[in-house]
């Protein structure tokens, strides 16, 4: 158990961060070499205002056409945006980890705001996953690899819940916890996770297009 | 003389039972509980404080319970009377203070590659 902890807790962590960062540095770096290749104007359209304007109304809830449209995937899918970063970053548990380890430490929720913020993130999967088998036309656009993904972000939040809440077997739990999180960590540069990094830019760019081109909305 | 008696029965008496008092309470740390944390949100770690210092052969109290003065540790002097927070105090932030605890114990657990490590192997429910 001492050399599986050590490891999982050890070595894991820097290996995951590392990937986690060098991923992003490579994808953004081929991302823009590709677009310059492709279509170098991308560029000269660029436009910090519009760019910004787009963002901050796609980052406002109900702030886009097509988010008052669906209403109830809106609500799910921001609450689910804001736990899914808040509550790793600022649990309690992660905190006193990394100052035993690097002797830094910042501000943190409490661990009922985390359990809720935790069941929230859990729900919402739940929600987005009978959605693409319910939905014909989201159905139609779902392959495996969506599945799985949904299952990536879905692990850590509940075997951490596990763990909290001390419930059978929570130690090995605590183990996969660990390894889960390593693992989504790792995995967001790579797959559509990586939404993440790219967001800002991709509607960044169509915001530029639509409000200095073409002066319209995109929202 | 009969008074003398029954001075030196109570004096008898009161000293078993002050024994008895002292060493019943050092032999009955079962956890540690600091209540420096004024507002606890985790169980109290437990620790059977005779039993394990046994199991894991530490003969030196100064290990846990070193002396410090003017921030110079004090070589063979013990501190096993005072609470870690009465020198460790929390000022606001308890962070500080139980990174103290857990490096304390858990870093020797991680040396010695024996003991607990995991938040619910300590703060037991
Ligand atoms: C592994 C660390 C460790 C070692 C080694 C250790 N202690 Fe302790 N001891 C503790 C902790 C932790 C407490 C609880 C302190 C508290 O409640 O603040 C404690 C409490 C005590 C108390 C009770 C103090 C009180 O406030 O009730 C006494 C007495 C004591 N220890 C004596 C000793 C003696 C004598 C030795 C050496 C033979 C020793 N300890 C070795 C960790 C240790
Ligand atoms: C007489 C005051 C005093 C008491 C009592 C005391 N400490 Fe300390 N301790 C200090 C001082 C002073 C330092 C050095 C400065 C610092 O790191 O805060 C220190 C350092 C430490 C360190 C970091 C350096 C090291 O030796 O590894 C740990 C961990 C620690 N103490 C844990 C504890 C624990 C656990 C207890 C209770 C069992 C305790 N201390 C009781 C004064 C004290
Ligand atoms: C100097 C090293 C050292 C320090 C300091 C230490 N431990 Fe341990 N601890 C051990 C070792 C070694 C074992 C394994 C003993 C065995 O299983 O034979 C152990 C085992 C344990 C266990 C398992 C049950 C038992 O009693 O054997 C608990 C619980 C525990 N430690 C709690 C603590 C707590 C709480 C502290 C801090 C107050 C602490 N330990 C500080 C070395 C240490
Ligand atoms: C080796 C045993 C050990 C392990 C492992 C351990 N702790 Fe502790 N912890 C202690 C001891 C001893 C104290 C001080 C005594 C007390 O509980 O008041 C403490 C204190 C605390 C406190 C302050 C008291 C309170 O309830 O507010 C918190 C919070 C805490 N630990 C959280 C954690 C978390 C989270 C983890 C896992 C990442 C963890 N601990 C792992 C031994 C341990
Ligand atoms: C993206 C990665 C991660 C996410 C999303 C995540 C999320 C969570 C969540 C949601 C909880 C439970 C909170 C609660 O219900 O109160 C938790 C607990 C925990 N996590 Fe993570 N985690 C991640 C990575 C890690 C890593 C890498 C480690 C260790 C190196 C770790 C160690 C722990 C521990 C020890 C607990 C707590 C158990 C307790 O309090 O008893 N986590 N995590």
């Amino acid at each position: 158990m001492h050399d599986i902890y050590d490891f999982v807790s050890g070595p894991m962590v820097w290996v995951s961060l590392i990937i986690f960062a060098a991923g992003c540095i490579y994808r953004f770096i081929s991302m823009a070499l590709l677009a310059k290749e492709k279509d170098p104007f991308l560029y000269n359209y660029m436009s910090p205002y519009h760019a910004l304007r787009s963002i901050f109304h796609w980052l406002t809830p109900f702030g886009s056409e097509n988010m008052r449209k669906n209403p109830v995937f809106t609500i799910v899918a921001f609450s689910f945006h804001i736990c899914v970063v808040i509550a790793p970053l600022f649990l309690f548990a992660h905190i006193i980890l990394i100052k035993q380890s690097w002797n830094v430490s910042w501000w943190f929720i409490s661990d009922t705001m985390a359990d809720i913020m935790t069941l929230i993130v859990i729900a919402s999967c739940v929600f987005f996953l009978i959605r693409r088998i319910v939905r014909p036309e989201v159905k139609f656009l779902t392959s495996a690899s969506d599945y799985i993904i949904l299952a990536m972000v879905a692990a850590p939040f509940i075997t951490g819940f596990w763990t909290y809440h001390q419930f059978a077997g929570c130690r090995i739990m605590g183990i996969i916890h660990i390894l889960s999180g390593e693992i989504l960590l790792a995995a967001i540069p790579f797959t559509r996770l990586s939404h993440m990094i790219f967001f800002p830019i991709s509607r960044g760019y169509i915001g530029s297009e639509f409000g200095a081109i073409r002066h319209a909305k995109d929202w | 003389m009969r008074k003398k008696t029954w001075v030196l029965c109570s004096v008898i008496v009161l000293s078993i039972i002050f024994l008895f008092v002292t060493a019943y309470s050092q032999d009955n740390i079962k956890y540690v509980q600091d209540p420096a944390f004024t507002k606890r949100m985790r169980p109290a770690a437990v620790f059977n404080h005779d039993e394990h210092n046994e199991n894991a052969s530490i003969d030196d109290c100064s290990t846990c319970h070193h002396f410090y003065k003017d921030k110079v540790k004090v070589e063979n002097e013990t501190s096993e009377d005072m609470k870690c927070s009465e020198c460790h105090k929390i000022d606001k932030d308890p962070v500080p203070l139980i990174n103290k605890y857990h490096l304390r114990c858990k870093g020797c657990h991680e040396q010695e590659k024996a003991g607990p490590l995991m938040c619910s192997e300590c703060h037991v429910k």
